[in-house]
């Protein structure tokens, strides 16, 4: 066990608006060894996108925050704020959902992938050039010296997200973050996108964080995965052993069970998690899942749970974690009431049964 | 290749149009025999001549030999013949490079155009600079820091200066560096290039201030919209000063509206040439358009209009041409 | 009648990237957009002006004509509050008066441009195809040449008089609206409501009355007020030329003849003070009409330059 690359402590990122703070991100924590990846995991407003910008500064303005980052041991908060040249980019760099508009129409491939060389590297126009066809080539392009005078339109979807992990990686960074790299992307050509991104982070022994919102992207390919909800860190464990253990969160096992297998019959209908999506305006009292769990208590109504490690390297935020004693006995007695005590109707949670048994 | 064809045939068919329309409006219109014979030809002179009307007494001065005189002005001058004749007698003298004579004192129009162009071209020259010179970077610093104390300064100023008319602002600016304070000379001085240079200034920044303010305005909400597209992210990812980023990636995009327009503001430019002409005393196309117009002067009238429709039309031409340089995704077929 | 209206109110946007947190946060921002104080500032200053101008035969000020109402070229005073010009006339009831022809002109250009021009724009956005082509052709060369070169010519060979300043600023009025007219048009065509009124058996004339012109009107109706300001304007210019109307005056008649470089040294407020009412007087339509255009979101329209 290394000490980690990345150290996230209680991070909290608000936004200052008209209305009020807006909550995006209420008490993140997570660790990255180096070479090792994390997945973190979340629905559409859960936070991760707003954590991964907060640690490459890429916040506007008008943004809060609080708490720590450490990487390799200094203060990203610190880094910023000292305006450093060459570290953004070069040790740390982000991927972003959309290839098409993360790069610039009007600028050539080449150029935009030299780009950073120039900069950071000291190279000259020419040597830049070179390495970025070499960068091509490495991301699995053919024909690099035609594409580096091509402009990006002149691209497929999948060429033009390889390009994109071309320019990250030009500068050799410790730490890739992958924000949902391949929701844009026909599904064939997902597979193949996260395969180069595994197979480039073993060469180099990059680090990387992949963030999505689908659990099937990140199961059996990262080391470690991390449960967002609400802006909160849920879960937080090695892939390994999440699902086999004890203590698992109730969003985590809600989100297993209403992924679609390839081998359900046709014509099932999809299962949604019951209730709705947090507020996140203004402070939240209790758990912020509490409208849609299965498992609460009235204590969930009232305390937030803090993460505790259940097991080694296992961490969960929960009141009752599924399958710890909390966890059945909770369930059994909102079971038995009918309703939880956020007043969710258990009936909502029948088609989940059968998927429970189903095979979790 | 097929592309440019096709656009310098629709310059040449614009021109054409235009004027066709001004020769056509002239010729109905205005009088032309009353510049050259000096009276108006009020009396059917075609009677006369044919001996239908004997007496012609009463009737504005006229008699049988002025007619005679205005029936040999009309020889001289083809007035007789059908109007697309004429036109194309016109066209056919314009393509040899003579424009006619001046009806007020015979001077060739070449002549008399090539000795006020310059100055004219001078002048609009010297505008667009300043407009640009001012709007650009005060665009790019409101951009950057947008709403904040520039911004919002610069905004209520950009919007005083469009609503402030050209004519307006030359004599307030004459006023104030000609009359009260003294700064610039009065006269228009072109003896050597400084001189020149200091003449044009006052009515450059009358012309320049308020283009500059539009350029200000549209360049400023380009920038501020290329600023949100997820490049930018990508290029503050990457660990580009904002300075590079601003200058490298996010001022060419933005620059459209602000070229589409620069072709189109020639129009308003010539106009505002005009009269800025008049204030500052220029000896100008302007000036000698508004003089030729009102004296009818057909020949002069005819050639002033041609020149500048041509040379608004090329302008247009080359801002096409420019559109296309720098964004590679405007296909060249169009 | 329901109005099918593809204008928005756009809600406050920030310059964070555009992903999911954000785009919660846009929508918690999304409030009402208000028209704004200075909206109805310029608007009530438009009233009075067009007040005074209408009252003006009946309002207690001087004689317009009147010479020796005061001494020559007397500076602002109690008698004369605009002070007096080289004729000893009272500037202040000048001022009112000229507003008269300035006004009018600019109120009967926009009419007249929106006659013509607005129909212009929706049966060439509407029918497309060469109907389409020919008008565009007519529009684009009305819109590109020099507006006022174009207006010198017609009034010199017309006339100067109230009818012909004000036909001629219209002309040149067209175009603008034209363009603007035909743009909404093509877009509103293609929304789903007017493929509905078709298949329902609307003909194209009741389509175009009841589906595109309420659409239409409304962005126009920004640039009605943009357009008077650029019709005020114009008149300006030309009266600076001496080619406005020949007899009575307006305020670029007024500026122009203040504007003689004696003048301008010992009696400044001769032009100063007409440019100031017409600045105001401007800035105000202006100020409203882009009030108006924010407020409903119309992309389209952009005035551009001169």
């Amino acid at each position: 066990m290394s000490a980690p690359l990345v150290s996230v402590e209680d991070l909290h990122v608000s936004f200052l608006t008209e209305q009020g703070s807006v909550r995006a991100v209420d008490g993140v924590s997570f660790d990255l060894e180096p070479g090792k990846s994390i997945g973190i995991v979340g629905e559409s407003g859960s936070g991760k996108s707003v954590t991964a910008k907060t640690l490459m500064n890429l916040l506007p303005s008008y943004a809060q925050v609080e708490g720590s980052m450490k990487f390799d041991g200094r203060d990203l908060r610190e880094i910023a704020r000292k305006k450093e040249k060459h570290f953004w980019g070069v040790e740390m760099t982000m991927i972003f959902q959309d290839p098409m508009t993360s790069l610039n129409p009007v600028k050539r491939i080449g150029e935009q992938i030299a780009e950073s060389l120039r900069v950071h590297m000291n190279r000259s126009r020419s040597e830049a050039m070179t390495e970025a066809g070499e960068l091509l080539e490495q991301v699995g392009i053919p024909e690099p010296a035609k594409r580096l005078r091509q402009y990006p339109h002149e691209l497929s979807g999948g060429l033009r997200q390889r390009v994109v992990i071309a320019i990250a990686l030009a500068c050799g960074p410790r730490l890739l973050i992958a924000d949902e790299p391949t929701t844009a992307l026909d599904v064939t050509v997902q597979k193949h996108i996260l395969d180069l991104l595994d197979d480039l982070r073993k060469e180099r022994g990059m680090s990387m964080i992949l963030i999505t919102h689908d659990l099937e992207v990140v199961k059996g390919r990262t080391d470690e995965i991390m449960v967002m909800y609400g802006g909160r860190t849920m879960e937080e464990a090695p892939t390994s052993t999440l699902f086999e253990s004890d203590g698992l969160h109730p969003y985590t096992e809600a989100l297993n069970a209403t992924i679609p297998k390839i081998d359900t019959p046709s014509h099932t209908r999809l299962v949604p998690i019951p209730g709705k999506p947090p507020e996140i305006i203004g402070k939240i009292i209790g758990c912020p899942f509490v409208q849609r769990c299965r498992y609460s208590t009235s204590e969930c109504l009232t305390e937030m749970p803090s993460l505790v490690e259940q097991e080694e390297g296992h961490f969960c935020a929960c009141h009752n974690p599924v399958g710890t004693p909390e966890g059945v006995n909770a369930r059994e007695a909102n079971q038995n009431a009918g309703y939880t005590p956020a007043g969710l109707d258990m009936k909502e949670f029948e088609t989940f049964v059968r998927a429970d048994t189903g095979g979790l | 290749m097929g592309f440019i064809f096709k656009r310098v045939a629709q310059m040449v068919a614009v021109i054409i149009a235009a004027t066709f329309l001004a020769f056509t409006a002239m010729s109905y219109l205005g009088d032309p025999l009353f510049n050259i014979v000096g009276f108006h030809a009020s009396v059917d002179c075609d009677a006369v001549l044919a001996g239908e009307i004997e007496d012609v007494s009463g009737q504005g001065g006229t008699d049988v030999g002025d007619c005679e005189v205005v029936e040999a002005a009309r020889e001289k001058y083809h007035l007789n013949d059908p109007l697309p004749i004429r036109y194309g007698r016109w066209v056919g003298d314009v393509v040899q490079g003579d424009l006619g004579v001046s009806f007020k004192n015979s001077m060739p129009v070449t002549t008399i155009i090539g000795n006020r162009v310059p100055k004219s071209i001078f002048l609009m020259v010297v505008a667009e600079i300043f407009a640009l010179l001012i709007a650009v970077p005060a665009a790019i610093r409101a951009a950057y820091k947008a709403n904040r104390v520039f911004d919002k300064s610069a905004t209520v100023s950009s919007f005083g200066f469009i609503s402030l008319p050209n004519f307006a602002l030359g004599v307030i600016l004459f006023y104030l560096f000609v009359v009260k304070w003294q700064i610039f000379p009065s006269r228009y001085e072109d003896d050597d290039f400084f001189s020149r240079l200091r003449s044009t200034v006052l009515p450059g920044m009358t012309l320049a201030l308020p283009l500059a303010a539009t350029y200000f305005r549209l360049l400023r909400t380009d920038l501020i919209t290329t600023l949100q597209e997820d490049f930018v992210l990508m290029a503050k990812a990457k660990g580009l000063s904002d300075r590079w980023i601003m200058f490298r990636h996010v001022l060419r995009p933005s620059l459209f509206s602000l070229v589409t327009v620069f072709g189109l503001s020639t129009g308003g430019l010539i106009g505002g040439a005009l009269v800025v002409e008049q204030i500052f005393v220029i000896p100008g196309v302007g000036r000698t358009f508004v003089e030729a117009v009102i004296r009818d002067d057909f020949p002069l009238v005819l050639g002033l209009v041609t020149i500048i429709s041509s040379a608004f039309i090329a302008i247009n031409f080359v801002v096409d041409i420019f559109y296309s340089v720098i964004d590679p995704r405007v296909s060249r077929e169009t | 009648m329901k109005l099918n209206l593809i204008t928005t109110r756009r809600g406050f946007r920030d310059l964070s990237s555009q992903d999911e947190d954000s785009s919660k946060i846009d929508d918690k921002k999304r409030e009402k957009r208000k028209i704004g104080f200075g909206f109805w500032v310029s608007i009530v200053w438009m009233i009075l002006v067009i007040l005074a101008a209408l009252l003006a035969p009946i309002l207690p000020i001087s004689d317009p004509d009147q010479t020796g109402v005061g001494g020559r070229l007397d500076s602002p005073n109690w008698d004369n509050w605009f002070g007096t010009d080289t004729n000893g006339r009272d500037m202040f009831s000048r001022t009112i008066w000229g507003s008269r022809i300035s006004l009018t002109v600019g109120f009967f250009a926009i009419v007249f441009g929106f006659a013509v021009g607005g129909p212009i724009g929706i049966v060439a956005g509407f029918f497309k195809g060469a109907t389409d082509k020919l008008l565009s052709i007519i529009i684009f060369i009305l819109f590109a040449f020099p507006g006022l070169v174009l207006a010198l010519l017609i009034i010199s060979l017309i006339g100067q008089t109230l009818a012909v300043v004000c036909l001629t600023v219209g002309i040149i009025g067209v175009a603008p609206i034209a363009r603007l007219a035909r743009a909404i048009t093509i877009s509103t065509a293609e929304r789903e409501f007017v493929a509905a009124a078709r298949i329902l058996g609307s003909t194209n004339r009741r389509i175009m009355i009841r589906e595109i012109l309420p659409n239409v009107t409304i962005p126009m109706g920004a640039l009605a007020f943009l357009g008077m300001a650029l019709a005020i304007v114009g008149e300006g210019g030309l009266a600076f030329l001496g080619l406005s109307v020949e007899e009575g005056f307006s305020w670029g008649k007024m500026i122009v003849l203040g504007s003689a470089s004696r003048t301008l040294q010992k009696a400044p407020w001769v032009s100063m003070f007409p440019i100031g009412i017409m600045f105001l007087t401007v800035m105000s339509l202006n100020y409203a009409g882009d009030r108006l255009r924010d407020f409903f979101d119309v992309r389209e329209m952009g005035i551009g330059g001169g």
